[in-house]
């Protein structure tokens, strides 16, 4: 009782708050739900209507891709609970016994960010590597191409689909320690990933082509790409440009939690 | 020993605590009284480092709030009780604050047993009565078993048991040497549970003093009875008292004291059937006190137009 409590403590106390809410394990099912089963049933639709395809189509059929095709759900799923984490302490009031709690605020935003990082790190790549294995094993059974993990290419796209999915969770809740309330982190969270793109859809395409490629949901397809196209960044130059917008979003949210009256 | 130290806060064009400057001493139970709205609360939030004060500071034992380390093991406070999340049990909140400070998590069952709520400590906190999360916030604050306590309005919701009980729990904390800050808006309140009174209206700092001082220095009214009180309010208002009728024989009688309103009726010769000092009650001084500071001053009850 005696020493002073670590950012280990701090951790270990947000940690046992993540995990002692119903809340958190109904948002785990949903994203697991979005990220694998919505991988899956695509994977099976496209095995049904295999013989049907045209075969040009045949020959563009992208095994890797079409297996992670679940992971652009499973974000909004993962952008949530990141949000949540903070946004739901702010509508009960829980915030102010928090931050009683724990009046170094900086080692708050940093626990809650660490307990996110290290469980959709997990989870992330737990449900890529579950949805490709299981959508290979459906184009196998169809006699589909298939993709392979040791395939270095598409074993890369997999673990950073599972990266895409921890840096998107670290977006939503640096956004949800910015703007504070649920429903305003979500509207903005799904403006960027939707709506955006289909603004810049209607720009001048010598401007989409110079715009497009910083869009969050575009590095993340480009990490997660085997090929690449003359208008998208290198999967590592997309990995660098998502860490840091996610550093800077977060880093903004933690300076305006020191800064405002809870 | 808790320093308020020429404490500003404003928000915005409001100004919520306007120079606060008082201390709190360990060892009695200090009641923090002044009307709704009169900066209590935010003055409270400063001391925890919830808001920032626009200028000036509070400390605990000469260190602000943010510069504690395990800020429960100095400092317990219970302010809004439904400031939960209500869909955590009250074990795993208390276990979650207990693991933030350092706390033995055996302090977890054992402040839930002091505080009487061990056998729901399990359930969900949404569910708890208002009186229910009281004392689980009452076992937040005692959680770190901390020096100073801080308790924002913690009559509100509670029945007339669990109020008798919290005024004893006060006391006991009190004579165990500890520093208890306690606001409140309703002064009969503070009459019973508090040692030692400091009043604020609009953000100011009015008044400070045990409740026989506050009372002592109000002005008290004379009552009197007689059979020809018509005459003896003549007497009495031409020895520049002020009078108010009660009942059909009984006068209220100010600007005199019970000695010259008794000399005053034998020189006229008028019989008293009643003679009794009215000592002004906490609640009159209160209002006294606050009548030009109330944020929301109400006008007296007239007639609908």
């Amino acid at each position: 009782m005696s020493s002073s409590p670590t950012l280990v403590d701090t951790t270990r106390s947000e940690w046992l708050k993540f995990r002692t809410v119903r809340a958190s394990l109904i948002g785990v099912l949903t994203f697991l739900v979005l990220t694998v089963g919505l991988a899956v049933l695509v994977s099976f639709i496209i095995k049904a209507n295999w013989n049907h395809r045209d075969p040009a189509r045949q020959l563009v059929f992208d095994p890797v891709a079409t297996s992670l095709v679940g992971v652009f759900f499973g974000q909004f799923a993962a952008g949530v609970m990141g949000a949540r984490v903070i946004t739901s302490e702010y509508a009960s009031g829980a915030i102010r016994t928090t931050l009683a709690a724990v009046p170094r605020r900086v080692h708050l935003a940093l626990a809650k960010a660490i307990v996110l990082l290290v469980t959709f790190a997990v989870l992330g790549e737990v449900a890529s590597f579950a949805a490709f294995e299981i959508g290979q094993l459906i184009y196998k059974s169809g006699h589909l191409p298939t993709g392979s993990l040791s395939n270095s290419t598409d074993l890369r796209a997999v673990v950073f689909a599972g990266v895409y999915l921890t840096l998107l969770t670290l977006v939503g809740y640096g956004l949800g320690l910015l703007l504070r309330t649920t429903a305003t982190t979500i509207s903005v969270f799904v403006s960027i990933l939707f709506i955006v793109p289909i603004i810049v859809n209607f720009l001048p395409s010598n401007w989409q082509d110079h715009i497009t490629k910083f869009l969050p949901s575009q590095l993340g397809t480009s990490m997660m790409s085997p090929d690449l196209t003359s208008q998208a960044f290198s999967w590592g130059v997309s990995a660098l440009l998502l860490t840091l917008y996610t550093v800077v979003i977060v880093a903004a949210g933690t300076v305006m939690l020191v800064r405002r009256d809870a | 020993m808790l320093k308020i130290d020429h404490l500003t806060k404003r928000y915005g064009d409001t100004l919520a605590v306007n120079d606060l400057d008082f201390e709190v001493q360990p060892g009695v139970v200090t009641g923090f009284l002044g009307p709704n709205g009169s900066g209590k609360s935010t003055t409270m939030r400063i001391i925890l480092g919830l808001d920032r004060p626009t200028s000036g500071r509070a400390t605990i034992n000469g260190r602000t709030y943010e510069q504690l380390k395990a800020p429960l093991r100095e400092v317990g406070a219970l302010l809004d009780a439904k400031s939960l999340d209500p869909k955590r049990s009250a074990r795993n909140h208390l276990r979650a604050l207990a693991l933030a400070n350092r706390i033995p998590q055996s302090r977890v069952n054992d402040v839930l047993e002091f505080v009487g709520i061990a056998s729901v400590a399990h359930k969900k906190v949404g569910g708890f009565s208002l009186g229910m999360s009281q004392r689980l916030g009452i076992a937040g604050a005692l959680l770190g078993d901390p020096q100073t306590l801080l308790f924002d309005e913690p009559v509100n919701g509670l029945d007339p048991e669990g109020i008798r009980w919290i005024r004893d729990f006060f006391r006991s904390l009190a004579k165990e040497g500890r520093t208890v800050f306690v606001s409140s808006h309703l002064m009969s309140e503070m009459a019973v549970s508090a040692d030692q009174i400091i009043v604020i209206g609009r953000g100011k700092f009015i008044r400070s003093g045990t409740v026989d001082d506050l009372t002592a220095d109000a002005k008290g009214t004379v009552f009197v009875r007689s059979a020809d009180s018509a005459r003896l309010a003549e007497v009495l208002r031409a020895a520049r008292a002020t009078i108010e009728p009660v009942n059909d024989s009984g006068l209220s009688v100010s600007g005199l004291s019970s000695e010259e309103v008794g000399d005053a009726a034998f020189a006229a010769g008028i019989a008293l059937h009643e003679l009794t000092p009215q000592r002004a009650s906490l609640e009159d001084v209160f209002m006294d006190l606050t009548a030009d500071s109330l944020e929301y001053g109400h006008h007296d009850v007239e007639a609908a137009p």
